[in-house]
């Protein structure tokens, strides 16, 4: 399955060489390197997760206090919310939306910052920042930012000559989701981006130089030699994406707080609602959604590799 | 995949084995009742709402005079509105919520029996220094549960600079005025409006409550739901017709929130009309931007102004062995240098008698105490109101849509209200 | 910046390279190339500031007017104090302590936790390799909003609520598995040769790790380092049900006490959050050189 993900970016020539030399090794060893991970993993997560479980199979007050078992009432409250349809398109356009700006800018983003010019370092800082900076400020920020009558983009769009009117970035239905993303897109770029600024200064001089010698085109190099090594980098970063974005909720919750009901909600921000907004106020059901969520997140990285895998092997034939 | 089943459920065992043994054999059992140790001096814990950035000031002093009058410790966690419901929900399904709680609601706590009532923890004395109106909306099935700790009490905000510059003499008192006087400030252009609306989902339920008094209808008539009622619907009509009709609203108001939006309107000095409260007076006294002045509510036909008032709850958990100890906090806490110090530095209003007197000479608050004793609060004695609340906040804002329909944003209201109690 | 980004792949000028295609196009480029990078990198820079530099001026003004209608770039009334006032602010302090001790321990115990893993992983094929990374994923994909009940649960039973150690374990569990996954990827893309090398000469394999294949993925281990500790700095749901002093509290909670409901300090939240920057930026400039791996895999022979 994470076969492409996996996938070696080293000088082909070393791989089977490498295989052959490391493939006898013991249960007991790898428990010794990864005992640590597996420890802290199982020690943190995993109580959580089936806490999350079992919540989900009962029934609350609306206090939070439990008041017995409930079967699969909640994962079916899910199932028939009136605003299940809403979410889940919401969620969708959300996710593919911003996962796929993010790589794009980001690709692009490294390769700027991988060359050598005056001011690079400058650069490099400023990226920093939107990524330091927590995100929850950084979206009350963007509230601000965009509000109609208080905010500075309105300001000066209205100093354009062809705007007379502000735009309600957040409240008019036509802009809100949007708006929701060009924030998203903002605060994810400069993660990716240094992801594959890492992976680009991983790979090697000398295999530039050596398609350079066979007189390969720069379209070329890129394609044949840049991606292909830059795939583990690009890959990690695409999956932890799509994670960080489904689970992304101040950005979400925040940019679209002044608006009723769901309909800019994802299942992230709606399972809070439901918890502690929302007229349902079940932290029951809101576990059950949580379920939903993490199989949903499970089911869209399942495809991703998935696809890219296809995509690699048909590259490679 | 497959091929991986065998080991894939070998390392999935380990890796359960490891967490449930880190978790499982750790100090639990003794742990649970750290709080409840026996002997004289008891901890307990105040999970407190923070009105302003004083709030945890005020609690820490707090709970240093409550150590050397009781012996007794006093863990004070200051939590933002925005959060406490979550928090308290957490605790309480781990089974460990704290002694004291405050919260802008009750009932639905007292209604799963997790609550002491007055008759345990609180002394007479106090019980009969609070205001009626306050006890009555802390009673759920005859008894008093949810304590008032502050209140607050809303009004009329109006710009006295952009009345002038619009030829308005008086505020308005009649809801005819109000629309022509804000239709007046609204002609100004330049951006003003004349009455910032937030039906936004943060507090749609107040600035509707206080518009549905002031046309003598309720949430609640004889004991049952009246949402949807003829008059309730008049109003929510008649503020639609403010938005969208005369369009003397600022734009979309079922989608602004009070806190950043209304009342940041009416504080940046462009809205004629806001619905305020002290706290929003703090607010504008400091900065001097905006040359207001605050008014009774106008009624819908000119009869006596009615004023919409909301407190929140300072509310005792049932844990094994803390009752004396939580009954020395309330004893503590309404002592009127106690009570009336929170009160005054947070800007709200009070909830006793002997409150009421000393805030007399206040003259700010002259026009929000004189009404105070017959103010109107949202029913959060019924347990169900927790819930409607909630579907209030979140459905309310698009009744005042340019497509809104009131009557059916409050016909689905009530049936939520009556399938739901 | 689509120009840039199309002749790149050749003109990776990590060190100098002499172009060897006729000089028609790539030497006019090479002639505006150190104009026209740095207008570029300058426009790009502006575009992630812009926000900031509106929070920094936004600190910089009375409160009541962060909210003015109509928006002003500029403060009508400058007031210079604010950033004084927030760091004479004890609680302030008492929160940035926290932060930086917790998100410094989260990152060390990440490294220390990630890096056998993700070598081991990377270097070698054991059962249930797949399965490995696997399982480390999926941690991911719970969201803390949706655990933190569990959370608060498990921490009460072993008395760590309102502990350091508490939200330390948490955040390093957490964020374990970006490390481990994107490590592994680069220990994996190291030739077999340089280990193999390296064992001749009578290295063990943590020894090998260690002196010969730590250096070779700085980029690496520094992207790790960055992404845990931000993730730990600006890390919310956990520390806020967990941590209730007041002073054991991290900047991201803390600072939400200067807007509340009924009481607003823009101008203090957003210095506050600037300050909290801060530490992120020096961590960032100590560690920035070694993106750039300077032993790449390849000029090691």
């Amino acid at each position: 399955m994470s076969q492409s993900t996996l996938r070696q970016a080293g000088p082909a020539t070393s791989r089977p060489r490498r295989r052959g030399t490391r493939d006898a090794t013991s249960g007991w060893v790898a428990l010794l390197w990864l005992g640590p991970a597996l420890l802290l993993i199982g020690g943190v997560v995993v109580f959580p997760a089936v806490a999350l479980v079992k919540a989900s199979l009962s029934e609350y007050s609306i206090t939070g206090l439990r008041k017995g078992p409930a079967g699969l009432d909640n994962y079916r409250h899910v199932i028939e919310h009136p605003a299940l349809g809403t979410v889940l398109r919401t969620t969708a356009i959300w996710v593919v939306a911003v996962v796929i700006l993010t790589m794009l800018i980001s690709l692009a983003l490294a390769q700027f910052l991988s060359k050598q010019f005056v001011g690079r370092r400058f650069v490099r800082w400023a990226i920093i920042v939107p990524w330091a900076a927590s995100l929850i400020i950084t979206a009350r920020l963007f509230t601000l930012l965009l509000d109609y009558y208080h905010g500075i983009a309105n300001t000066l769009l209205v100093a354009l000559p062809f705007v007379d009117q502000p735009v309600d970035f957040l409240g008019d239905d036509r802009f809100t989701l949007a708006s929701i993303v060009a924030v998203g897109v903002f605060v994810s770029v400069p993660f990716v981006t240094y992801v594959l600024l890492a992976g680009l200064n991983a790979i090697p001089d000398d295999v530039y130089e050596a398609a350079r010698i066979d007189g390969a085109g720069p379209w070329q190099v890129y394609r044949r030699i840049t991606l292909p090594l830059l795939a583990p980098a690009l890959s990690v970063s695409t999956v932890l994406s799509i994670i960080y974005v489904f689970n992304s909720f101040p950005v979400v919750y925040t940019l679209n707080d002044r608006n009723p009901g769901f309909s800019h909600d994802t299942t992230i921000t709606w399972m809070y609602k439901l918890a502690f907004k929302s007229a349902e106020k079940d932290v029951g059901m809101s576990a059950a959604a949580g379920v939903f969520n993490v199989l949903l997140i499970l089911a869209a990285v399942a495809v991703y590799l998935r696809v890219t895998r296809g995509a690699t092997q048909e590259n490679q034939a | 995949m497959a091929r991986l089943t065998r080991t894939s459920v070998l390392v999935c065992t380990a890796a359960l084995a490891v967490g449930l043994t880190a978790c499982g054999g750790g100090t639990g059992a003794s742990s649970n009742d750290a709080d409840g140790k026996s002997g004289d001096a008891k901890t307990i814990k105040l999970v407190a709402a923070e009105y302003s950035s004083g709030t945890k000031a005020f609690w820490d002093k707090f709970a240093t005079a409550y150590k050397a009058k009781t012996g007794n410790t006093l863990d004070v966690q200051v939590v933002s509105w925005t959060d406490i419901d979550q928090q308290s929900s957490t605790m309480i399904q781990n089974g460990n919520p704290p002694d004291i709680l405050n919260l802008n609601a009750y009932a639905s706590y007292a209604k799963d029996d997790l609550l002491y009532s007055a008759d345990d923890v609180l002394s007479p004395a106090v019980k009969d220094d609070l205001i009626p109106a306050f006890v009555k909306s802390g009673t759920y099935n005859g008894k008093l549960y949810g304590m008032p700790d502050l209140s607050s009490a809303r009004a009329l905000f109006y710009n006295k600079k952009l009345f002038q510059q619009a030829g308005i003499s008086a505020p308005p008192t009649t809801w005819a005025d109000f629309e022509a006087d804000a239709k007046k400030v609204s002609a100004l252009g330049g951006g003003n409006v004349g009455y910032a609306m937030p039906l936004g989902p943060e507090e749609s339920q107040a600035e509707f409550s206080i518009w549905l008094v002031n046309n003598g209808g309720d949430w609640k008539t004889d004991g049952k739901w009246s949402i949807n009622s003829a008059k309730n619907v008049e109003t929510l009509n008649f503020l639609k017709k403010l938005a969208v009709t005369d369009k003397v609203t600022q734009n979309n108001p079922g989608k602004t929130n009070r806190t950043d939006g209304a009342f940041a309107l009416f504080g940046s000095g462009k809205a004629g009309m806001v619905v305020g409260f002290s706290p929003l007076s703090a607010e504008l006294d400091k900065s001097k931007a905006v040359d207001y002045a605050v008014a009774p509510m106008p009624s819908a036909d000119g009869s006596a102004p009615q004023t919409y008032g909301v407190t929140d709850y300072l509310m005792a958990f049932k844990k094994k062995g803390n009752q004396d100890a939580v009954k020395a906090f309330y004893d503590l806490y309404y002592q009127p240098d106690q009570v009336n110090t929170f009160i005054k530095a947070e800007g709200f209003l009070p909830v006793t008698k002997t409150g009421l007197t000393t805030f007399q000479s206040e003259k700010a608050l002259a026009v929000y105490l004189q009404t105070l004793p017959n103010v109107h609060l949202t029913p959060t004695d019924d347990p169900g109101w927790d819930k409607v609340k909630l579907a209030v906040q979140q459905n309310l804002g698009s009744a005042v849509a340019p497509d809104g329909n009131p009557q059916k944003v409050l016909d689905a209201l009530q049936q939520q209200a009556e399938s739901g109690s | 910046m689509s120009a840039a980004t199309q002749t790149s792949p050749v003109d990776q000028t990590r060190g100098t390279r002499p172009a060897r295609r006729p000089a028609s196009g790539p030497s006019r480029w090479r002639r505006v190339r150190p104009v026209v990078l740095p207008i570029v990198g300058l426009a790009v820079g502006l575009v992630f500031l812009a926000p900031y530099i509106v929070m920094l001026l936004d600190a910089l003004r009375p409160s009541s007017d962060v909210l003015a209608s109509p928006a002003t770039f500029l403060p009508r009334r400058w007031q210079w104090d604010t950033f004084g006032t927030v760091l004479s602010d004890t609680r302030f302090l008492a929160w940035l302590r926290t932060s930086v001790v917790v998100a410094t321990a989260s990152t060390m115990v990440v490294l220390l936790v990630s890096v056998p893993a993700a070598y081991f992983t990377g270097r070698v094929r054991y059962p249930g390799r797949r399965l490995f990374l696997l399982v480390v994923l999926v941690t991911q994909m719970f969201s803390p909003t949706a655990l933190v009940v569990g959370l608060y649960r498990e921490f009460f039973e072993l008395n760590l609520v309102n502990t350091y150690l508490a939200i330390i374990l948490t955040n390093a569990a957490f964020n374990l598995a970006f490390a481990i996954w994107i490590l592994q990827a680069f220990f994996a893309s190291i030739p077999a040769e340089v280990e193999e090398a390296a064992e001749l000469d009578g290295c063990g394999r943590l020894a090998t790790m260690w002196r010969i294949m730590l250096p070779l993925t700085r980029p690496g281990i520094v992207t790790s380092v960055i992404f845990t500790f931000i993730a730990a700095w600006n890390e919310y749901v956990v520390a806020l049900t967990l941590m209730q002093d007041d002073a054991k509290k991290p900047l991201t909670v803390g600072i939400s006490s200067y807007v509340t409901g009924y009481q607003q300090h823009w101008d203090q939240l957003f210095a506050a959050s600037l300050i909290a920057v801060v530490p992120v930026v020096i961590l960032f400039a100590a560690i920035e050189k070694h993106l750039v791996g300077g032993l790449t895999a390849g000029s090691i022979k």
